[in-house]
């Protein structure tokens, strides 16, 4: 599968105004009205606290390949949930949602999305999904 | 004790309600509204006939000190008014001040011996893997502390209530990420009351007469889970908060 780069700019945050108050300032460094959706091959699992980060390699249009990486809940929130470490391996190619870092950098943050989903009162939000469409790895109940 | 269980059974019902009818500010809240029930039955109890707090608790609702923001001084506005959230000591992985251990789970355990507990330790999951010790073998406050990020707690039970004083904190912590802030003059009565297997109560009273005009009690309702454990919860070891994601600042 090819990877691309895909960004979509929904402004569902301008709609919502997702209230972000408790854990860490999520709404400080991520915009809310900046989610986007990326495409790339997983390079790094960092399944830590308090956020577990997920790096993976994205190929542009030209050809050059940017390293993006998606920051979850606490490893001890995702694994509470059920998931644990080898839920991705080196080298899949995931679809990745989230909100873009304020300072624009290849950096975004997937609760956000998910606790709009959340309030919503929908289903599960599932942030990464594989690519035989397979979700993975949600944060909230 | 029954008019108590009645309110909290209550506002259970109102915060789980609430939940699905609007969007409540609290994304915890809402987390654990979607959770199943907590567990029922009678409240769990020590060999020595005390209730037992051993059980993980996560924090169901309550805690939150906007509603009191009229009662806040001066000084305290001020000191708000130049604080940003991201300058909260808690995105930098530091301890937070009674009663801001939520999101966290934490338990209490006691010390057995042949006599009454003289020591009590709530262990604390996070912000930072933590705990605070609370001495009840009778003894005071010392006269003079330095200020702590816990400060120096004393407890005592009150029926099956545990009790816990707490005086000689720092002023670094803060109360929220709005940055309500609090004194070194804070002292704070936790009032912990197991009001079944699945519900723990902490009223907290606020007294801090630097920042606020007069005392105030915060209620935290907190879910037990028996059979949860605390997790291992390093803030420092993934801690890259505002690493590469805050702009820099505008120029002056």
């Amino acid at each position: 599968m090819n990877s691309k780069l895909l960004i979509a700019a929904v402004v569902i945050g301008l709609l919502f105004g997702v209230p972000l108050s408790a854990h860490h300032s999520v709404a400080g460094e991520f915009d809310p009205t900046k989610p986007v959706t990326v495409t790339g091959a997983v390079s790094k699992v960092e399944w830590v606290n308090p956020h577990s980060r997920v790096h993976f390699d994205v190929k542009g249009a030209d050809g050059k390949v940017t390293t993006w990486s998606v920051e979850l809940a606490a490893r001890n929130v995702l694994e509470r949930n059920g998931w644990h470490g080898n839920a991705l391996k080196i080298g899949e190619v995931i679809t990745v949602t989230g909100d873009q870092a304020r300072s624009g950098a290849p950096m975004m943050n997937a609760r956000g999305r998910e606790l709009e989903a959340l309030q919503k009162g929908g289903a599960k939000y599932y942030p990464i999904v594989r690519a035989d469409g397979t979700p993975v790895l949600f944060e909230r109940e | 004790m029954r008019k108590s269980i009645i309110v909290s059974a209550l506002a259970v019902l109102s915060v789980t309600l609430l939940a699905h009818a609007a969007w409540p500010q609290d994304n915890e809240t809402i987390s654990q509204a979607r959770r199943k029930p907590p567990p029922t039955g009678p409240v769990p109890r020590l060999p020595s006939g005390k209730p037992d707090f051993s059980d993980v608790a996560w924090l169901a609702s309550g805690g939150n000190f906007k509603q009191f923001d009229a009662l806040m001084l001066p000084l305290a506005r001020k000191i708000m008014s130049e604080r940003n959230v991201t300058q909260d000591p808690h995105n930098f992985c530091m301890p937070d001040v009674v009663p801001r251990q939520a999101p966290f789970p934490f338990r209490i355990f006691f010390n057995y011996t042949d006599k009454p507990a003289t020591h009590a330790v709530i262990v604390y999951e996070g912000n930072i893997h933590s705990f605070r010790q609370i001495f009840m073998d009778g003894r005071k406050h010392p006269d003079y502390l330095d200020p702590t990020w816990y400060g120096h707690s004393i407890g005592h039970w009150e029926m099956d209530t545990l009790v816990v004083d707490t005086v000689g904190f720092n002023d670094v912590s803060w109360y929220d990420g709005r940055g309500t802030p609090h004194s070194e003059k804070l002292h704070t009565i936790e009032r912990y009351t197991r009001l079944d297997k699945g519900r723990l109560q902490d009223k907290v009273t606020i007294d801090d007469p630097l920042m606020y005009a007069k005392p105030f009690e915060v209620t935290i309702n907190a879910t037990t889970t028996p059979g949860d454990e605390v997790m291992e919860y390093i803030c420092q070891d993934g801690n890259q908060y505002g690493v590469g994601t805050l702009p820099p600042p505008a120029p002056k």
